[in-house]
């Protein structure tokens, strides 16, 4: 009991410490202060199982510099969408778009730490964002991507909503990290509701397909 | 207060207990991480990306006489190879590749509890 005491003044300490004014600190500290206790940054991935999943409150951005184009990434922390149709690891609640708001210093201190977090799964240059009736047939058809993600159709949000929406995906995300999340979820997400599809789909579907989603707008 | 810190002691106990014996997680945990997005936490086949834009209604895993004529072997196929191994639509994935081989016979045993029948 004591203990406990002693830990929550230490705690209380350390809380008083660390808020410190926010433009003084690099892109790292202020994550630490505001963002770790739904991110993590330390890879490789942590969550084994179900339930270690199903206890994270927001994704992991260990590998953030290789999955985020930089542009996207400080604008989305200012002025946050929703990017999940559903509240995080719920198939019943809608997204309540509540992330946490950044100002324009603290985005760009915080895109510059995030976008120095590199995976070496994923080789630079590989995928150019391109079209094809190839890649449309199985994203629609053959691995129902849709069933699980929306995209626009004709301006508006259609698909699945299990996934996190790929609309805007040209912006959004590197090409080359699509391709590589296709070609080895394992390694970034080891305990996911989508299916692994890295024998199910060969290398040339898997690059023709990653091509395609990094055209969504 | 102590009794509040021996529950929650219990409490988290119990979530370890389980996650320790996570390499074989629950048929119920399985079902509803991976299936019931489609087939619905009931089994009944409206899960939440069942939207207009759904081209084929996943099956009802409810409807007994339907799922009777499959045996055990059957479903074990469509679950590991999806849709299009059976003819069926590809929009039942192949989960193969994702889930271990325990995971796939409880899922089974699960799914005979949701018709509440046997296989042929
Ligand atoms: C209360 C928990 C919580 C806190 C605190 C939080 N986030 Fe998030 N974050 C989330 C959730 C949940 C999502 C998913 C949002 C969505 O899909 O719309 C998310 C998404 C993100 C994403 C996009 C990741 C992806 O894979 O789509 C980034 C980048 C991000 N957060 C950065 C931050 C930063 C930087 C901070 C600190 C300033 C922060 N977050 C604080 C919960 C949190
Ligand atoms: C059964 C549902 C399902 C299917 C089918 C599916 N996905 Fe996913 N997908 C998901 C889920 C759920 C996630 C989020 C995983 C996580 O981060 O926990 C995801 C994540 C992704 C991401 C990363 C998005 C992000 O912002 O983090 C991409 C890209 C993606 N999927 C593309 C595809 C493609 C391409 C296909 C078809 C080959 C596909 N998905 C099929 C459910 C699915
Ligand atoms: C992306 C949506 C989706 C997900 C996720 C999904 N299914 Fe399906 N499932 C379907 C659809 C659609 C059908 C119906 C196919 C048809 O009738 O052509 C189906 C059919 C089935 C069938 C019946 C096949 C038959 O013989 O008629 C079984 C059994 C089944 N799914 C089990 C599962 C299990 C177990 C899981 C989780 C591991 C799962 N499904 C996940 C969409 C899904």
């Amino acid at each position: 009991m004591r203990l406990l005491a002693v830990t929550v003044s230490i705690g209380a300490a350390l809380l008083v410490m660390t808020a410190t004014p926010s433009y003084a600190a690099g892109g790292d500290a202020i994550f630490k202060k505001s963002c770790t206790g739904c991110h993590y940054t330390d890879g490789p991935a942590k969550e084994k199982t179900i339930a270690e999943q199903l206890a994270k409150k927001g994704p992991e951005l260990w590998y953030a510099g290789s999955k985020f184009q930089k542009d996207w990434l400080a604008s989305w922390l200012q002025n946050p969408k929703p990017i999940r149709p559903l509240k995080y690891n719920s198939l019943t609640e809608k997204n309540a778009a509540d992330h946490p708001k950044l100002s324009a210093g603290d985005a760009a201190a915080i895109t510059d730490f995030l976008m120095g977090l590199k995976s070496s799964e994923v080789k630079a240059g590989v995928i150019k964002p391109a079209e094809s009736a190839q890649a449309r047939n199985i994203y629609a058809k053959k691995a129902p991507c849709g069933g699980c993600h929306e995209s626009l159709v004709n301006g508006k949000p259609a698909g699945g909503k299990s996934g996190p929406s790929l609309a805007g995906a040209s912006k959004r995300l590197n090409p080359d990290w699509i391709y590589a999340y296709l070609a080895n979820i394992k390694a970034f997400k080891p305990v996911r509701d989508m299916p692994d599809f890295a024998s199910a789909l060969n290398k040339k579907d898997q690059m023709s397909l990653s091509a395609y989603v990094a055209t969504f707008e | 207060m102590s009794r509040f810190l021996i529950a929650t002691a219990t409490l988290l106990g119990l979530t370890l207990g389980a996650a320790g014996s996570a390499q074989a997680a629950e048929p119920k945990q399985v079902y509803d991480f991976y299936c019931a997005q489609c087939h619905g936490i009931d089994g009944k086949g409206k899960g939440i990306n069942v939207t207009k834009d759904f081209a084929t209604d996943p099956r009802n895993l409810t409807d007994s006489s339907e799922m009777a004529k499959r045996s055990d072997e059957d479903l074990r196929g469509v679950i590991k190879d999806g849709g299009p191994s059976i003819s069926k639509s590809a929009l039942m994935p192949h989960w193969g590749s994702t889930l271990t081989t325990d995971e796939v016979e409880g899922l089974v045993k699960y799914i005979r509890k949701l018709c509440d029948c046997k296989g042929k």
